[in-house]
């Protein structure tokens, strides 16, 4: 019964999502860094029958890409989907109406953040997706580049695009408490926003790993030799999914004790 | 409680004064001494005592701000309660949430509506939570008038259409109870009149209770078998429309035209209270036949001539001022 009434509010609550800017900030979020890609290489096109050809062509290629997401592009995505969602229901006015539905408050919470958890890894799926398209645009667009010679390791990108998924649930977990908090979009985004300069600002420190929004930024600069914060990816992932569970729960204490509901 | 209020509840308020627990079945909605008080300004409600009896029209009167929606807010738990308590199909809405907002449709001020959605999609949010039949989407359309919008989104929808597709949405899941906070507002004199022949053929046909309130008396008065009024937080009057119209003879008053007003008065003030002289003639509290035509003939015999005797009763509109004014 339970699983029942929150299977129909899932559905009832992705519903809500067609059309709304929400779920096309995916679509574009997740394109983007791909087609801009493909367009760069197309006016560059002299060195990439070199590019194409080197042994680690898929690896460098999925690291180049991931660059600018995980630094900008997924942490914004998080705080601009997850912020829009919620969003739909106070646009609408509809929050009495959901509010007067007959289903416990526990299942409007957590239908409605699954949602949101469920776009984001689709924001992921896209995005990978995206990234192996365009990387065989100019491969078959221009004759004098060969398809990539080296292995496609498939595993390690789905591995690599679990990893910001976690990374990111602390973003997502936390607008999502702030947007159903606060009626304004403003308030959400400008603290998603300033957060996320904190942590930008954070990478030169070597506790930086503590601030809730970093892990993104983490999950990519881990490998890179210059980064202060020197983390096992297992205790980034624990201090990410930590963050997430106390927002969580934070976030749903708040929710059924809010007075005004709608 | 006020006084009109507790002399309202007579025969058609056999549960009047009853405690929640017993609450008899025959109510649909009812509710102890619900008081509510908002932190920002004070204001609020002070012991409501609703009783909605199943298979009525209520109409929930007052004039803006008196309570209405405080009151109806209350009652599907999107405020949280201070003090009173809220039964619905005779059980104690905070125990039975769910089962209770199940058989209720609810439309609370504006339309809820998704705008970037079509009115079936609109529909369709719904129909998956109360797990209705997908065939009962196009019934209700058709029954609201709005199957021919098809793929128009609601944002391009008139007001009087996003109401029409908000009662659709409260109907969707043929509730027992329907409470509806103000929703011809808006509307144009068309929309209105659909709209309430759309509701008396649900109580009549579908047996559905409906809870509506209006700052707008004319509008209960066309629809509404009981009434409760309220004002400034606190419920002035609860009966049915009849007893409510009962009072407009005993708020009517009588002019009397004399040739001797002053001698008049002398005369009546041994025998009426409250008569007294007003723009050249006497008005009095209105009074039974017979004992006006007593008063006229004891006049004559004094030698007073009567050239105007007038009865008048108050309108409804003016029994609802008097209450709220007073």
């Amino acid at each position: 019964m339970l699983i029942g009434n929150y299977v129909r509010c899932f559905q009832s609550e992705w519903l809500k999502k067609k059309r709304s800017l929400g779920s096309w900030l995916i679509v574009v979020g997740a394109l983007f860094t791909p087609t801009i890609i493909v367009v760069a290489r197309m006016l560059h096109r002299g060195k990439l029958p070199a590019l194409y050809a080197a042994s680690d062509f898929w690896t460098s290629y999925w690291r180049s890409s991931w660059e600018s997401m995980a630094i900008f592009f997924l942490p914004m995505a998080a705080i601009l989907v997850t912020s829009l969602i919620v969003q739909i229901e106070y646009r609408n006015n509809a929050w009495k109406q959901v509010n007067t539905l007959p289903l416990s408050l526990t299942t409007i919470y957590f239908s409605k953040l699954a949602v949101v958890l469920v776009l984001m890894a689709e924001f992921f799926i896209l995005f990978d997706v995206a990234v192996y398209v365009s990387a065989m645009v100019p491969a078959t667009l221009l004759g004098n580049v060969s398809y990539p010679r080296a292995h496609l390791p498939p595993r390690d990108f789905v591995a690599d695009a679990g990893r910001y998924w976690v990374a990111s649930l602390p973003i997502v977990v936390a607008q999502y408490v702030l947007s159903l908090r606060f009626r304004s979009f403003l308030v959400p985004v400008g603290v998603g926003f300033m957060t996320w300069v904190a942590a930008l600002a954070a990478l030169s420190w070597k506790d930086g790993y503590i601030l809730p929004y970093i892990y993104t930024m983490l999950a990519y600069l881990r490998d890179d030799p210059k980064t202060r914060i020197t983390l096992p990816a297992s205790q980034l992932n624990a201090w990410a999914i930590g963050y997430a569970l106390c927002f969580t729960l934070a976030g749903y204490l708040l929710f059924v004790n809010k007075r005004q509901k709608g | 409680m006020s006084t009109r209020l507790k002399e309202s509840q007579g025969p058609d308020f056999p549960n009047a004064g009853g405690r929640l627990g017993d609450a008899a079945p025959q109510f649909c909605l009812e509710t102890v001494g619900l008081s509510h008080r908002y932190a920002e300004h004070g204001s609020g409600l002070t012991d409501v005592n609703l009783q909605v009896p199943e298979g009525c029209i209520y109409g929930f009167l007052g004039p803006n701000g008196a309570g209405k929606t405080t009151t109806l807010r209350l009652v599907l738990g999107l405020l949280r309660k201070q003090h009173g308590s809220v039964a619905l199909f005779g059980k104690e809405f905070s125990k039975h949430r769910i089962s209770c907002l199940a058989n209720i449709g609810s439309l609370i001020e504006s339309p809820s509506l998704y705008e970037h959605l079509t009115a079936t999609e609109n529909l369709r949010v719904m129909q998956k939570i109360h797990r209705v039949p997908a065939a009962r989407i196009g019934e209700v359309l058709e029954l609201i008038g709005l199957s021919d919008t098809r793929a128009k989104l609601v944002g391009q929808f008139s007001l009087g259409m996003k109401q029409r597709l908000s009662i659709g949405l409260a109907l969707l899941h043929e509730p027992s109870l329907l409470i509806l906070d103000e929703p011809t507002n808006g509307l144009d004199p068309s929309g209105i009149i659909e709209m309430r022949e759309l509701l008396k053929k649900l109580n009549r046909e579908n047996g559905v209770t409906i809870l509506i309130s209006s700052h707008l008396l004319s509008e209960i008065e066309k629809l509404a078998s009981h009434v409760g009024i309220i004002h400034r937080g606190r419920l002035l009057f609860q009966g049915t429309l009849e007893q409510l119209r009962e009072k407009r003879q005993d708020a009517g008053i009588v002019t009397l035209g004399t040739s001797d007003d002053l001698r008049t008065l002398q005369f009546l003030s041994g025998q009426v209270s409250g008569a007294r002289i007003e723009n050249g003639c006497i008005t009095m509290p209105c009074l039974s036949n017979a004992r006006l035509a007593r008063i006229n003939r004891q006049l004559v015999e004094q030698g007073i001539d009567v050239h105007k005797l007038v009865a008048v009763e108050s309108d409804l509109e003016t029994i609802f001022m008097n209450m709220v004014s007073n």
